[in-house]
């Protein structure tokens, strides 16, 4: 009985793993493998064309001096501090506005949601046609006004707000809509409950609502952190991260290093700070949330 | 049922085993110079054309139409297209031609990673020696020729003669130019005060070179040595702060346009935002048609002069240039013949491409009648002996351009003081330099 029990246990965990390994399979050879051999990658002094040479931690202590890396690192902080908070807040807002079921929010919706699929390069096109101070759409408003265009693009202060207010606009689809779902999912006898107590709306929002999208939130938050710390297109396009780097982000700053200076031990080294920063970020912000819940 | 089993089989085998049809040898040639297939896409007529685009696209349909046993197919890149061929090479799928500046050469020669063309050059009846001096200079590297020259070009001074009028700059139907800089800043307000407008136009946004051309040409004036050795710049240097702080009063003084991209002042000038434009030999055929338009601001108004000499050293122009390089990878004989018949087409008509505004890269070409005779070209012709490029065996110079034109953006704006702009550059230079492996 118990000999039928264990080999019943064992299939099932060979079955298990059966399952399992096709994405164990996809996971190692795509992210495990290229993570360590990246790290070791970073431990050398290598060109993209054959060549390398062992350095140890070398690489690091030259990026740790390298004003335009430490420049990089602060740009893309400074990026993600202003599109994460803004692209929740925003998505909130648009998701708890457009959360009902009429014709004209289903068509609001779409609209917000549209911009989320055009390319990086259409995006910062029109962007481009909206922010350039030569004939730009807000450069033609200021001059029917008598007033002077601002450059928006090679102006060292404004030139990443501008990054970010462009991705704002073109990444605030996924938050509204994966708030959109976490709405859907708030049972509706809460609402009820909270309107037999006559609650408002601005309590039902604060007690009803908040509380239950709590997890959908942090996972907007998490995946926004995650995917603005990888800033690359829009600087690339609409400011080839000047003037005077103040736009350069890291990603860019890892490109320009491997892909044309070929300096790809150099270019790993700051992957490796690229991912840990995402990752203490990201985990930050997760452990936080679950600290308070 | 068996006998028809073997039937189908047999068939599959005769298929399997038949020749290939023999079609024509298909060439990759990749290029910069844009996409105009609308256009120009079908049209064999070289001479109609207009513009880089236009030449280029017509000069290989024409290839194609004369020589049916080979197909070149056409990949166009963004400019200047080096991310994508390094990704070519590295992943080891390189097109068969890429178009190449001249300074770029090194960094691909270096590595082996584009070939000797010496003897396929010579199969092909085409020899160095029939190069213009820049034009070597450009593309031999070791004693070897690694790539055929197609130009050479140079940032020039494009005049908007019109309004060089207004200023009372034109003198004997030509215009009036700076020989030093005080004479520069002096032209520059008056010319402000008459029309209103800036004196130069500039591509300041965006920018990854132009600042960079414009510091080494003047330095190149004073014969300031810019590279001491191959792996160092010299760029803290009184002569460099010279040339820095002239760009800057001009910047203040709001002498100069501000905050435009290339397109934006490339289409400045054209409508006339501005006495000189400071842009390479490649809008000579774009604004020469300009100024034959009835109603254009550049109607019978359009000059084009090299850099004048402001520095009492030698009459010198930082310039470079484009040609064909073939990356290194295994072809067959009958392939590699078809190439350089391609390139020995690419010579013939090297007139044709000069009608870009480029130079010639053939000495036969621009010492002839018919290219002197074209617009503006007795006017630019001085820049053959002017043209000068950065020392062969610096590599990296793309990244050396964008660098120096970073820091020296941030001293004209006065984003960072005029030493501190020229320290950084050469650190970060030499930085690249000695990280080279």
């Amino acid at each position: 009985m118990k000999a039928r029990a264990r080999d019943a246990a064992s299939g099932e965990a060979l079955s298990g793993a059966l399952f399992v390994a096709p994405y164990l399979l996809v996971f190692l050879v795509l992210l495990v493998y290229p993570l360590v051999s990246g790290i070791w990658l970073s431990l050398h002094k290598a060109d993209l064309f054959g060549g390398s040479q062992y350095i140890g931690f070398e690489n690091y202590v030259r990026l740790f001096k390298d004003d335009v890396f430490r420049k990089a690192v602060w740009n893309t902080c400074y990026f993600v501090l202003l599109t994460v908070p803004a692209l929740t807040v925003i998505g909130l807002a648009l998701a708890l506005a457009l959360n009902n079921g009429t014709r004209r929010s289903a068509v609001l919706r779409g609209l917000f949601f549209s911009s989320s699929v055009l390319s990086v390069t259409i995006v910062t096109l029109i962007w481009r046609m909206v922010l350039v101070p030569d004939g730009g759409l807000i450069a033609d408003l200021l001059a029917s006004l008598h007033l002077p265009s601002v450059p928006f693009l090679s102006d060292a202060r404004l030139a990443m707000p501008a990054v970010a207010l462009t991705t704002i606009w073109w990444c605030i689809g996924l938050p509204m809509m994966l708030f959109l779902a976490a709405l859907q999912q708030v049972p509706k006898d809460l609402y009820e409950a909270a309107a037999l107590d006559n609650a408002g709306w601005w309590r039902t929002l604060l007690r009803v609502t908040l509380p239950s999208i709590r997890r959908t939130a942090l996972v907007v938050v998490v995946i926004e952190i995650i995917l603005q710390f990888q800033l690359f297109g829009q600087a690339q396009i609409m400011t080839l991260g000047g003037p005077n780097n103040a736009s350069l982000p890291i990603v860019l700053f890892i490109y320009q290093i491997g892909f044309q200076r070929w300096d790809i031990g150099y270019a790993a080294a700051a992957s490796e700070i690229l991912f840990c920063i995402i990752l203490a970020a990201a985990m930050t912000q997760y452990l936080a949330s679950r600290g308070r819940s | 049922m068996r006998r028809a089993l073997a039937c189908l089989t047999m068939l599959g085998a005769l298929l399997g085993c038949a020749p290939k049809q023999a079609g024509p040898v298909q060439i990759t040639l990749q290029r910069f110079f844009g996409a105009c297939d609308a256009e120009y896409g079908s049209s064999t007529n070289v001479a109609a054309a207009e513009g880089e685009c236009g030449i280029v696209t017509t000069l290989i349909n024409k290839f194609n139409a004369e020589n049916p046993d080979i197909h070149v197919k056409v990949n166009v890149v963004y400019w200047p297209g080096y991310d994508q061929l390094s990704a070519e090479l590295a992943a080891g799928d390189p097109p068969d031609l890429v178009t190449m500046h001249q300074s770029v050469i090194s960094d691909y020669a270096q590595r082996r990673l584009i070939m000797p063309l010496d003897d396929g050059l010579a199969s092909v009846g085409v020899s160095p020696a029939s190069f213009t001096r820049a034009a070597r200079e450009g593309v031999m590297r070791g004693g070897h020729v690694y790539a055929l020259p197609f130009d050479n070009w140079a940032p020039l001074w494009q005049i908007n003669m019109n309004l060089f009028r207004a200023a009372g700059l034109v003198q004997g139907g030509k215009p009036v130019l700076p020989h030093s800089p005080e004479e520069l800043l002096a032209q520059a307000r008056q010319f402000k005060r008459a029309t209103g407008k800036p004196y130069l136009l500039q591509s300041m946004v965006n920018e990854p070179a132009a600042y960079a051309r414009n510091l080494f040409t003047f330095l190149m004036q004073q014969n300031a040595v810019i590279f001491p050795d191959p792996h160092h710049i010299r760029l803290s240097t009184p002569q460099a702060h010279r040339v820095l702080a002239l760009f800057k009063q001009i910047y203040d003084e709001g002498l100069t346009s501000k905050d435009q991209d290339y397109t934006a002042a490339t289409s400045g000038f054209l409508n006339g935002q501005g006495g000189v434009y400071l842009v390479g030999t490649w809008m000579i055929g774009a604004y020469e048609q300009a100024s034959k338009q009835p109603g254009s601001p550049l109607a019978n108004g359009y000059a084009v002069v090299p850099y004048p000499q402001l520095y009492p050293g030698r009459d010198a122009t930082y310039a470079d240039g484009h040609s064909w390089v073939m990356p290194t990878a295994k072809r067959s004989a009958q392939k590699t013949r078809a190439i350089f018949r391609l390139l020995r087409f690419l010579k013939d008509n090297d007139f044709e491409w000069s009608r870009t505004g480029h130079l010639p890269a053939y000495r036969d070409v621009i010492d002839s009648a018919r290219w002197r005779a074209l617009p503006h070209r007795a006017g630019i012709a001085g820049l053959v002996d002017a043209a000068t490029p950065l020392p062969p065996g610096v590599q990296r110079q793309f990244i050396i351009q964008q660098i120096v034109s970073e820091e020296m953006e941030s001293a004209i704006t006065g984003q960072k003081p005029i030493n501190t702009a020229l320290a950084d550059a050469q650190r970060r230079v030499n930085d690249v330099l000695f990280n080279l492996l």
